[in-house]
Parts: C-alpha cells; sequence; structure tokens
C-alpha cells in the first residue's frame, strides 16, 4: 500500500560460481545490482584489471553476434508467412533441453547467417546495377531515334557530329544566329521533351570555334556518351534484356533465401539467449573483485529478502549473503505496492514521476478521485458500458503487459464510474433511450452539477493539504504541520462558511484566527521583525492559488455537458434522417460513426482533464516525486519465453 | 411567420461560436500534423502517438459547435418552432456567445503550438508522451472555462 521498503544485499561469491550465481539472480528477478566496481579502487585500475578487460572483449564479442543474429532476423523477416502476435497469442515457448540442442548446433546456424549476409550483399550489389542501368535508359531515352552508333559520334577528319540538348525558347534563335553568320552547320532535331529539343550539331571542324562561341549564348549543353557503344535504340533493348535478367537473378537470390526461413525461429531463440548473457555479463562489470571471489551489491524489495536468500543457498554453499538498510545518502529505486484494485491507476503516477523514496505512495489517495472524475467527464452510461465491455474483452483476449495492462484494466474500471454517472445525468447514448436521470440533468440544472463539482474540489484539495501535514508530522516537522497546513485549514474554512448563512457567524471568526495566525507564522524563515511580518502578509495572496484550484474544477460540469450536447447533436442529426429506408440506413451509419467519435474525442479529453486534476491540482499540495523506478535483473526477452 | 432582428443576432451568436473556434482548431490541428508527419518520416510506428497529441487542438472547434447548437436549440431554430426575439434578448444570445468564440479561437492555435512541440518530445523521447500531452492540456483549460461561461449564460438567459 505504499512504498515497498528497500534493503542493500551485499554477496560475496567465489569467482568460479560467478556465472551460476547471476543466472539464478536474473531468474529470480527481484536484485536491481548496483555498480561499485570504482568505489573503493580508483577508476583506471578496474579498467586495467585483467578481469575487466577479459569481461569488456565478451561482451563486445557478444554484441556483435546479437547485431548479426539482429540482423538475419530482420533480412528474413519478408520472407516467413504469417508472425504470430505475440500480443494476442503470448510469446513462443522454449524448453531449456531445445535450446540446449540449438546450442550445441550453433556453429551451423552461425554459418547459415553468413551465407544470408552474403545473399544481403549480392542483393544490394544488383539494386546498385540496375539503378545505375535505369538512369542510363533515362538519358538515353530522348535519343532513341537518333540511328548512328554513339561511337562515330564527335570529331572525324572534316567535320564534327555534336550531340547537344537545347531548349526551346532559344531554339529558333540558335538557328537564325547559325545562318546569320553563315556557317557550314546542320541542327537536325531527333527527340524533344518538355522544354528541350535533342539535336545533332553537325559542323565542319575549322569552325568549331565560332560554333562554340554562339553556343555560349543560348543555354545548349553538349551530351556525352562516353564508352557508350552501339546505336541508342540498341543499347536500350540491350539495357532493358539485363534488367530482366537481374530481376531473374534476384528471383532466385530471393528463392535461396526463402529456404531459410525456418531458421529465423531459432535466430530469435539465440538472439534472446545471447541478450540474457549480455545482460548477465554487464551486470559482472559492476561488481568488485579479487584474483577468486567477487562482491556484489544490489538493491532488494524487503518482503523478496527470504526468498532471495533461501534461492542463492541452494545454488551454493560457498556464499555468504548479508542484508542492510539502506543509508542516508544511497538512492534507492522506487517499487509500490498496491491493491489490485488501485494496480491500474499506478499508471496515471507513473507518467507524472514515481514518488521519491523518502516520500508517500499516492496512487491509493488518488484512485477514488480519478474514478470519480473520469467518470463524471465522460458521463454516459452507454459509453461506460461500451468501454468496459471492450477492455474486459480485449484482456481476456490479448496478452497485454507492462503500462498497456494497466491503460486497458484502468479503462474497465473507469468505464463503470462512467455508467454510474451516465444514469444520474440520465444519459445514455445521449438522450435517445429517453431514460428519465437518476438525480439530476447537467442541461437543466447545470449550476447544481457546477457546485458539486466544486464540492469534490474542496474534497480533494483538503484531502491534500491534509496528506502533507500527514508528512510533516511523520517526518516529526509538527509545527509545521499546524502553521503551514492547519492554519490554511482554517482559514479556507473559514471562508467557504462564509458563503452560507446559517455558518456565517462562526466564519467570521475562523478567517480572521486564520488569516492573523498564517501573518504571525508564514514569515518565521525570516531574520528581522518587519520582513517576518510581510512575508506573513504577502502569504495570504496565496489565496489565489487556492481559488484557481477550485475553479479549475469546473471542467468537471463542462466536459460532462459537452459529451452530453453532443450526443444529443447526433441524436438530433438522425432523428432528422430517419424519415424512409435510404434515410434509415444513413441515421444508422451517423448514430454509430457519431456515437464512436465522440466516445473517442470525450474519452481522450476525461482521460487528459482526470490526469491534469491529479498532477496540478492533488499532487501539487503535498507529491514529492522524483523517484528511480526498480529495474531489476530479470529474464527479459524479446521473442521466446525459455522455460524449463 | 416574420423574422425579428433578435433572431438575426441570436443567429449571428450561433455562428460566430461555430466558426471562430473552428478555425483556430483547424489551425492547431494543422501546425500539429506538420511536425507529426516530420516525425513519421523517421519512424512510422509513432503514428498512433502522434495523432493523440494532433487530436488535441481539436477540441475547440468541437466546444464552438456544441455552443452554437445550444443557441440554435434554445431559439428554436432546429424543431422549427423559431421563437421570437426581441433585440435584446438576440444581443444577450450574441454576447453569451463571445467567450467561446474568441477563447477558442486563440487557445486552439496556442494548445496547436504546445502540441507540436510535444511531437519533438515523441520523436526523442516516446515515453514522456504523457508529459507533452499535459503541457497541451494546460492550454486547454481556458477554452473549457470559456466553454462553461458561454453555456452558463446561455441557459441564464430567459426567452
Amino acid at each position: 500500500m505504499a512504498i515497498v521498503d528497500m534493503r542493500k544485499m551485499h554477496l560475496l561469491g567465489l569467482k568460479k560460481e560467478q556465472d551460476k550465481i547471476l543466472s539464478r539472480l536474473q531468474e529470480i528477478g527481484a536484485v536491481e545490482i548496483i555498480d561499485i566496481a570504482g568505489l573503493e579502487e580508483d577508476e583506471s585500475k578496474v579498467q586495467e584489471s585483467t578481469f575487466h578487460q577479459k569481461m569488456i572483449k565478451e561482451l563486445s564479442l557478444l554484441d556483435s553476434k546479437i547485431s548479426k543474429l539482429m540482423f538475419g532476423i530482420e533480412f528474413l523477416e519478408p520472407f516467413v508467412k504469417k508472425e504470430i502476435n505475440p500480443i494476442i497469442y503470448g510469446k513462443p515457448k522454449v524448453s531449456k533441453k531445445d535450446l540446449d540442442m540449438l546450442l550445441s548446433r550453433e556453429e551451423h546456424i552461425l554459418s547459415i547467417l553468413d551465407t544470408i549476409s552474403e545473399l544481403d550483399q549480392q542483393l544490394s550489389q544488383l539494386k546498385g546495377e540496375e539503378s545505375k542501368i535505369k538512369n542510363r535508359i533515362e538519358q538515353l531515352t530522348p535519343w532513341k531515334d537518333m540511328d548512328i552508333p554513339l561511337q562515330q559520334l564527335g570529331p572525324t577528319e572534316k567535320s564534327v557530329f555534336m550531340p547537344v540538348i537545347i531548349s526551346k525558347k532559344g531554339f529558333d534563335d540558335f538557328k537564325i544566329k547559325l545562318e546569320e553568320n553563315q556557317l557550314l552547320a546542320v541542327l537536325e532535331t531527333v527527340g524533344e521533351d518538355q522544354d528541350d529539343y535533342y539535336c545533332l550539331l553537325i559542323f565542319y571542324k575549322d569552325q568549331m570555334k565560332q560554333i562554340e562561341d554562339i553556343s555560349k549564348d543560348f543555354s545548349i549543353s553538349v551530351q556525352e556518351f562516353a564508352g557508350l557503344k552501339g546505336t541508342p535504340k540498341q543499347i536500350i533493348e540491350e539495357d532493358n534484356r539485363r534488367i530482366s535478367q537481374i530481376e531473374e537473378e534476384r528471383q532466385a537470390i530471393r528463392q535461396k533465401a526463402q529456404t531459410f526461413s525456418e531458421q529465423r525461429f531459432n535466430f530469435q531463440i539465440l538472439y534472446d539467449y545471447w541478450s540474457l548473457e549480455k545482460d548477465k555479463k554487464s551486470c559482472a562489470l559492476k561488481m568488485n573483485t579479487t584474483e577468486k571471489t567477487f562482491l556484489l551489491s544490489a538493491w532488494v524489495p524487503e518482503p523478496d529478502v527470504q526468498k532471495v536468500e533461501q534461492k542463492m543457498l541452494e545454488v551454493t554453499e560457498s556464499i555468504y549473503i548479508e542484508f542492510n538498510l539502506p543509508e542516508e545518502d544511497d538512492e534507492v529505486p522506487v517499487v509500490v505496492s498496491n491493491p489490485k484494485l488501485v494496480q491500474p491507476f499506478e499508471l496515471i503516477t507513473e507518467l507524472y514521476s514515481l514518488p521519491d523514496p523518502k516520500g508517500i505512495d499516492p496512487n491509493i489517495f488518488m484512485a477514488p478521485f480519478y474514478f470519480v472524475f473520469f467518470g463524471m467527464m465522460l458521463s454516459d452510461a452507454g459509453y461506460g458500458i461500451l468501454i468496459s465491455i471492450v477492455a474486459a474483452i480485449a484482456l481476456r483476449k490479448f496478452k497485454f503487459a507492462g503500462m498497456g495492462k494497466k491503460l486497458v484494466q484502468l479503462m474497465c474500471i473507469c468505464g463503470i464510474s462512467t455508467v454510474a454517472w451516465g444514469a444520474i445525468f440520465g444519459g445514455w447514448f445521449g438522450d435517445i433511450l429517453g431514460l428519465k436521470p437518476l438525480w439530476i440533468n447537467p442541461l437543466d440544472d447545470p449550476m447544481s452539477v457546477l457546485i458539486l463539482s466544486f464540492v469534490f474540489g474542496v474534497i480533494q484539495l483538503y484531502f491534500g493539504i491534509m496528506l502533507k501535514a500527514y508528512m510533516n508530522i511523520r517526518d516529526g516537522h509538527v509545527a509545521d504541520a499546524v502553521m503551514d497546513q492547519g492554519l490554511w485549514l482554517v482559514f479556507l474554512s473559514g471562508l467557504l462558511m462564509l458563503a452560507f448563512p446559517q455558518t456565517q457567524s462562526i466564519a467570521k471568526y475562523l478567517s480572521i484566527i486564520g488569516a492573523i495566525g498564517l501573518i504571525l507564522t508564514q514569515g518565521r524563515a525570516q531574520k528581522n521583525i518587519i520582513n517576518k511580518l510581510l512575508s506573513g502578509i504577502l502569504s495570504l495572496y496565496d489565496i489565489t492559488g487556492y481559488l484557481s484550484d477550485l475553479l479549475s474544477y469546473s471542467r468537471l460540469l463542462a466536459l460532462g455537458l459537452a459529451t452530453g450536447v453532443i450526443a444529443t447533436v447526433i441524436n438530433t442529426m438522425v432523428k432528422l434522417l430517419g424519415v424512409n429506408v435510404i434515410g434509415w440506413i444513413f441515421a444508422i451509419i451517423i448514430f454509430i460513426g457519431g456515437h464512436i467519435f465522440n466516445l473517442a474525442v470525450s474519452g481522450l479529453g476525461a482521460y487528459v482533464h482526470s490526469s491534469r486534476l491529479q498532477y496540478i491540482e492533488f499532487f501539487g499540495k503535498f507529491y514529492e516525486s522524483g523517484g528511480r523506478p526498480f529495474s531489476p535483473m530479470e529474464i527479459r526477452t524479446r521473442y521466446v519465453d525459455i522455460k524449463d | 411567420m416574420e423574422l425579428t432582428l433578435g433572431q438575426v443576432y441570436a443567429l449571428f451568436g450561433a455562428a460566430l461560436a461555430v466558426f471562430l473556434p473552428g478555425i483556430g482548431s483547424a489551425q492547431g490541428v494543422g501546425i500539429v500534423g506538420e511536425s507529426a508527419a516530420g516525425v513519421i518520416t523517421e519512424d512510422p510506428s509513432k503514428f498512433g502517438q502522434t495523432l493523440i497529441l494532433q487530436a488535441l487542438p481539436g477540441t475547440q472547434g468541437i466546444y464552438g459547435l456544441l455552443t452554437g447548437f445550444i443557441i440554435m436549440q434554445k431559439i428554436g431554430l432546429l424543431g422549427g418552432n423559431l421563437v421570437s426575439l426581441s433585440p435584446y434578448q438576440g444581443l444577450l444570445l450574441l454576447g453569451a456567445s463571445l467567450p467561446i468564440a474568441f477563447v477558442g479561437l486563440l487557445s486552439a492555435v496556442s494548445q496547436g503550438r504546445a502540441a507540436a512541440a510535444g511531437v519533438s518530445i515523441i520523436a526523442k523521447r516516446p515515453e514522456e508522451l504523457a508529459k507533452g500531452i499535459m503541457y497541451a492540456a494546460m492550454v486547454e483549460t481556458y477554452a473549457v472555462l470559456a466553454l462553461l461561461a458561454s453555456i452558463l449564460m446561455i441557459f441564464g438567459i430567459e426567452l
């Protein structure tokens, strides 16, 4: 129900049994190794030690093996028919026996990887060649009507055959210019595209210089066909043949790869196995070692201490374990433990930030508010039933893990609250059923619901202030609890009671006592008396903060109204359309689509805004965040479950 | 049936409530979409996350539509029995539409910018999406308050 206590474990063992011990710790999954390698000796000495260097070398070997396996898994992905979705069916199970068999054949499997990487190289070579050829075809296509072999272009004995590209704009001017200068030149157009003419310019060799001078004035570029033989048409045909050949070769390679597709599963098993080994090895780097022994320190949650000790002693006798309380300056990781019903709400806190190890776990206090607020903002019984049922089915059918699981559970629970509020406000898919509200319809009487929202606000804000007071008292700061939280509670209660005629007489005194108390105490950190008074008076200005916090709860009404009114809009459209058969068809489509849309938008709004009320208004009063999540050594695999 | 000036004012109010926040939301959603598209080119699997951020500035348009709808319902435009309104009553409804009209317009654009910045959180640290959503949701508070003010005003006007 709170933050779990942590114990610091020190484990002294023999180096030859290190691997066995680490494997068992990984299986237990409740131990987070602390890096102490650099603590006792100085850093450079650690890095020089042969043990350390050996480990680093092994790690880098493992890394390259793992990345090779990853490559194999990715390369073969398109060749596997249908992948089993792990979210739906869970990861496939692999027994230790199968794994050992696989490891004995590892050489063979790794050699397959080499073949595959060769295939990959061939494929990329083919791809390179293909794109080169495609470029050439593109370049040659405008010239395909020129039936002169390309090697014959260029200068001959007396004349020059020059392939040129002339922009259409300058073409006529260029021709005129050639004639004006009375040059012996022929301009033969062989092709064109949108902007340019592709021409053969034939001229007398001696006039080369003049032709070049004229060309400069126009945007004319000379096409180079270095190293090409035959007419453009022939070359293009040849290239196209080669492209289909490449396609065939590629098919052949693909077929070959296809035959390896069964190996992909083996790769996945090995990938998981070696990744686990790597995790283990990197833990070894965090230890302190001597020639024959090692010392490791780790965090263990208090409830798991016995289990860990017992299981470790099962592994070997020659081991020494002790568990200590954390010291003052230790950076203790945080795990929270809550009743099953509250667990889904941990998601909301996790998304904000975990509690400080010395703070308190807010989940159990926050959960009821979140539950009520979410329902009040979505406030449609129909939607509530829908999300609860969908979430419940999803939980049964699919195997969610981690945050995803918590989110779906949260939806399932909050759906119930939505049904309740929908019934209270009379919203069942808007007003389509015409059911009477159990209490009030916010459309008829928004002021009552607004007051209800503020009542919820006051309750949550008071609760937050009291939690802060509790934390102060727990830490021994009773005076702070009385002066900071107690006096504010008195002052705020006085102000609140002013609103009711029956209590006004007491309220006046309460608020005056509270205010004077605050003025006298809030400046106590200051040294001189004037500053004390000034900060005391200024502290009363915080009342604006409380006011805006309270007003913020009006969103409970506003978002509830929004859901209701949008649902009504959809239903009105449906009723307008439902006059004949075709109208009914459209009406049904609009009804279903419209309500799903409203559920999505209002649901997102309810999630976001009820989170905000917790984060800003509630947590702001007391919560100390900044905890580091506990991340134990564990069997965390990606593709398969390795089982005994 | 004769049209009154009051009805014209009221309808003008409903129109303002719908189209100003609508423009704002369109712009806000657009801004987020632009930066989301950049992230998707790198990693298409983040589509779902970016879509949540993109949906956030869209709510102002919905709030506006909702306010416009309540005004239309109030003056009987939807049922076909238009209430005869005095010019003052029409102006009251027009005034009631102003909070959501203007706050909706401007907050949607600001929220779009905040959400677009949140998209870059997704690009680098997708696990911190909730914080990006929160930044954008802080802006929306003011649209919610304006919506509340508009709705309470409309409900409070007696015809």
